[in-house]
């Protein structure tokens, strides 16, 4: 792990021919408040991880190599190119934003279909495309069904779906594990996985270490609209081990969530907030996996969603800025 | 969940029609069943309940409307309502809040960034939806119109005044299309746009009509209200009302301002949407 220096372009030199994402000097503001501050990285071709708590930057960095923002100082280009105005390079780029929007009315199939239409397909072209990408994304079963009826899990998979649906080189995908069950979860990243290894890249914004290095080992840390550190996860990991780690899972029974938790030695806490019980656990990694084994085996009832908090990070980000 | 990756035929690069066309193919659906549509289906029900008051009151023997004594005929009735309610008032406000919605419920509703990470132009996007817009009032509004006519015109004058009708239905779509235009300008251009578009529709074109002048060239009422005469019957009441647009210019002239203003302003929404960064609410 390097902590990046000022201009943040650690090891790797800029204008780097083969880099999927190159930002040169950029910064972002928003009136008086700055969202992204000087940064210079090239990112590398495979999966990249882009990490940090809410408010760090990582949504308005996405936004600007998708081209939804121009940057205020500075040039930033993706796959070779200038993004900002210049919509043909998007045949290229899959984009899964952050937030939970929808034509509601609309079913899945639709949707994807009336998007991938919007890459050229024909109308034939973009309903094969659109089963394969939701088939993909494992949501047949609802793909008629309208999006205003999906859980919370499910729109985040017909999210991606429209992401990967007309096979991008680059998939650009901002937090996109919120609010998925541990199963789903498990199933997601095996797909980024995949993708990857079918020789496409990926940059995958998340506040949590834990899904970040299921997916890969190269990450971008990023706090306060700088990049704080790029490289290898193995040290920041360390680092984060040795603070406790706070999960929130919600399920139809969380007594019997509870009840589970009390057995691993690992927890160091717990709570309960309504439906979920909030738990503090010493070490994440053995944690998440015995989650995924509970949701599989429905031993403590059905999990609907996890989350961890961002303060996780908070005391790995301080430590790295008085490096 | 599988991980195969079946190719795709290669990106086809498509015209701005052709991506417009299909952007319009993903609002009209989302357009239509709006709770827009509902405010423009009450809106444009006004009119058909007028309609059918004037009837009753005719079948009853009585004048629904006259004008310096004159019983008005139902054709004359028919070019009141279709002036002083639907171009005056419903087809300003129609497009005030459809114009001014097209890129602003995309940006609330934070949908905008599916449409921006696609390979089309964005100004395609702002005429998709802006052909969306027409489709989708032409549906609620035409038909209405047609009810109000066959409302009050008996049947024995409909040969006469069909042609009328047709006149005036495309009087309508022609005004729906330019103060579409113009408040897709505002639209895309101001963070407030609808309280800006009823002060232009409400206040500046209103204000101004009155006034003598030229100042009145700066207003689509005024284009639209020199179409009017052509439109409307010629027959002795109606021809009072004539009188008020006299001083209007010919039809040519309007109808090639009307199509300018449409023209203009919705090229000029287009340059603004290429080049604007929306900011989504976090």
């Amino acid at each position: 792990m390097m902590p990046a220096t000022q201009s943040g372009t650690g090891n790797r030199e800029p204008g780097t021919g083969n880099a999927l994402v190159h930002a040169d000097g950029v910064s972002k503001w928003y009136g008086q408040v700055s969202g992204l501050n000087n940064v210079t990285v090239s990112i590398p071709p495979g999966v990249t991880g882009l990490l940090g708590p809410n408010g760090a930057g990582k949504s308005t960095f996405m936004k600007l190599m998708t081209g939804q923002l121009k940057p205020s100082q500075g040039t930033i280009r993706v796959l070779g190119e200038p993004i900002w105005g210049n919509p043909e390079v998007f045949a290229r780029i899959g984009f899964c934003p952050e937030q939970d929007a929808f034509y509601d009315r609309m079913t899945g199939l639709e949707w994807v279909t009336a998007l991938v239409r919007l890459n050229g397909l024909n109308d034939a072209e973009a309903d094969a495309a659109a089963k394969r990408a939701i088939d993909r994304v494992d949501l047949m079963e609802a793909a008629n069904k309208k999006i205003g009826a999906y859980s919370k899990g499910m729109r985040q998979r017909i999210k991606l779906a429209q992401a990967l649906v007309h096979d991008p080189e680059l998939l650009i995908l901002d937090e996109p594990l919120t609010g998925m069950d541990p199963i789903m979860r498990r199933k997601t990243i095996r797909l980024i996985k995949d993708w990857a290894r079918a020789g496409k890249h990926i940059i995958v914004s998340s506040h949590i270490l834990h899904e970040i290095e299921s997916m890969t080992s190269n990450i971008l840390l990023i706090n306060n609209g700088r990049i704080v550190a790029e490289g290898n996860v193995h040290q920041i990991r360390d680092l984060i081990d040795t603070h406790p780690h706070t999960v929130y899972v919600r399920g139809a029974n969380p007594r019997a969530l509870a009840r589970q938790f009390l057995t691993e030695d690992d927890v160091l806490s717990m709570k309960f907030e309504d439906d979920a019980v909030v738990v503090e656990t010493a070490r994440p990694d053995s944690f998440y996996a015995r989650l995924t084994e509970l949701a599989a085996s429905g031993e403590a009832g059905q999990i609907d969603e996890v989350q961890s908090p961002d303060d996780n990070l908070q005391a790995v980000f301080k430590y790295l800025v008085k490096q | 969940m599988t991980g195969d990756a079946t190719p795709l035929p290669a990106f086809r690069r498509m015209s701005f029609f052709n991506a417009s066309r299909r952007v319009f193919d993903l609002s009209l659906g989302e357009m239509l069943w709006s709770r827009r549509t509902i405010f423009m289906a009450l809106i444009v029900g006004g009119p058909v309940l007028l309609a059918l008051i004037v009837k009753v009151i005719e079948s009853f023997g009585m004048a629904a409307l006259r004008v310096n004594n004159q019983r008005m005929a139902g054709f004359s009735i028919f070019g009141v309502i279709i002036w002083a309610l639907f171009l005056r008032f419903i087809v300003p406000v129609l497009g005030v809040f459809y114009g001014t919605a097209l890129m602003a419920d995309e940006v609330e509703d934070k949908t905008i960034t599916y449409l921006f990470t696609r390979p089309v132009p964005r100004g395609a996007v702002l005429v998709g939806k802006f052909l969306a817009y027409l489709a989708c009032t032409f549906l609620v509004v035409l038909p209405s119109v047609m009810v109000v006519y066959f409302l009050l015109v008996p049947l024995s004058q409909v040969p006469a005044t069909f042609g009328k009708l047709l006149i005036d239905l495309g009087l309508l779509a022609l005004g729906l299309a330019a103060y579409g235009g113009v408040f897709s300008l505002v639209g895309s251009f101001f963070k407030r746009p609808l309280v800006i578009g009823l002060i232009f529709a409400f206040g500046w074109e209103q204000v101004v009509m009155l006034i003598p002048g030229s100042l009145k060239q700066f207003t689509i009422a005024y284009y639209l209200q020199g179409l009017v005469p052509h439109a409307m019957p010629s027959e002795g009441v109606t021809s009072i009302l004539q009188g008020l647009f006299q001083q209007n210019p010919p039809a040519w002239v309007c109808l090639a301002w009307l199509f300018a203003f449409l023209g203009g302003f919705l090229y000029l929404a287009t340059r603004v949407v290429e080049r604007k960064e929306y900011i989504l609410e976090q």
